[in-house]
């Protein structure tokens, strides 16, 4: 049910951000920032799902607040003209790679493991079977 | 059952509207792929703008600027027009007035002659244009010169012929003398034939002197200098 309303999701947020009207130049670095941010929130809560300590609420504030945080944080950053973007892209970028290093690691342990496990049982098989068969 | 469709549901905006800023941003980014603003850092776009502005405003000013003066220039040509009219008759009034132009009228001519009981004396001219001016006269001629503001008559005496002449303008004048005057003819008349005036007192030393009063005489304009090296205008607050 979850894969069900992400692919939705996706569908109808791709149909309306492809009809929408074109930005201002100016305006599509807040917009990037907030896309950074709101990835970086994505990858933590897959990351948190496999860790099992998911919370929805955590979720939802961090996917909103990251964004409109480094939204304020760019507009502050070109009213003192101080490239603080750059920080923030460089924190949220930094942290969506240790979460996908966290995601990366359990399907690698999990597919390693179940390979392992195919082999063990394949040993066990070929070795049950002389066994089986000299008995 | 319900936090789970509330977390799927939730979860499903947020790919939503993820996805939707995303295809927006692609989008934008897409439609403000030129080449220059692509391979340019903020930095240097925002220097570049800057310098263009710079020249916008540059451009600008020398517009205005020259809009200004062409405004002027057409008012200027405006009130030319009336001016050079103005300054004309300005000109032509200056020089009727100085006495630069030949001039015609109602007035009264004068003959004076040298007789053998009398001769005519420089203070008898200058005593006949005293009262020609004091009767409102406006063009007065000796002898063909016109008499302005610095004319002078001069008394020479000749040693060498021994004898005297009488000079205006620095050029000899000789008997008869006929002084010719544009005014009002009946104040000009006047002035010459009142009692004990300027007739009887020329009839009283015997000299020769006839008038006549006409109705259109002309009067040659004065051709010499007026220098004023000396005579400088002083200014005058309010003038």
């Amino acid at each position: 049910m979850i894969y069900i309303s992400i692919l939705i999701g996706c569908v109808i947020g791709a149909l309306i951000g492809m009809n929408a009207p074109v930005i201002s130049y100016t305006y599509s670095s807040y917009l990037s920032i907030a896309i950074i941010a709101a990835l970086d929130t994505v990858f933590g809560g897959i990351s948190s799902v496999i860790k099992k300590n998911f919370d929805l609420e955590i979720f939802l504030s961090g996917f909103f607040g990251n964004a409109i945080l480094s939204m304020a944080l760019t507009y502050l950053g070109q009213k003192l003209n101080v490239d603080i973007y750059l920080a923030a892209i460089f924190v949220f970028v930094w942290r969506m790679f240790n979460n996908l290093g966290i995601i990366r690691r359990y399907y690698i342990e999990k597919w390693t493991s179940k390979f392992q496990n195919k082999i063990k049982s394949e040993k066990v098989e070929k070795n049950k079977s002389p066994e089986d068969i000299a008995e | 059952m319900k936090g789970k469709r509330i977390l799927s549901i939730s979860i499903g905006c947020v790919a939503l509207i993820l996805t939707m800023v995303m295809f927006t941003q692609f989008k934008t980014v897409e439609h403000t792929d030129i080449v220059a603003i692509e391979t340019m850092r903020e930095t240097e776009l925002r220097a570049e703008y800057t310098s263009w502005q710079e020249k916008y405003q540059e451009v600008e000013t020398k517009l205005q600027d020259t809009r200004r003066k062409i405004e002027e220039y057409k008012n200027q040509m405006s009130s030319q027009e009336n001016a050079t009219e103005l300054l004309k008759q300005e000109v032509h009034e200056a020089q009727k007035n100085l006495g630069y132009t030949n001039v015609h009228g109602e007035g009264i001519v004068i003959t004076l002659e040298d007789n053998s009981k009398a001769e005519i004396e420089r203070f008898d001219l200058i005593s006949l244009l005293n009262e020609l001016k004091h009767a409102g006269a406006e063009a007065i001629s000796i002898n063909g010169e016109r008499i302005v503001g610095n004319s002078d008559i001069a008394l020479i005496n000749n040693e060498l012929l021994n004898s005297t002449m009488l000079m205006i303008h620095g050029k000899r004048i000789a008997t008869p003398y006929t002084v010719k005057a544009i005014g009002d003819r009946k104040y000009l008349e006047s002035a010459i034939t009142i009692k004990n005036g300027f007739l009887d007192e020329m009839k009283a030393y015997e000299k020769d002197i006839h008038y006549s009063v006409e109705k259109e005489i002309v009067i040659e304009k004065y051709d010499g200098e007026m220098p004023l090296d000396y005579a400088n205008k002083k200014e005058v607050k309010g003038d």
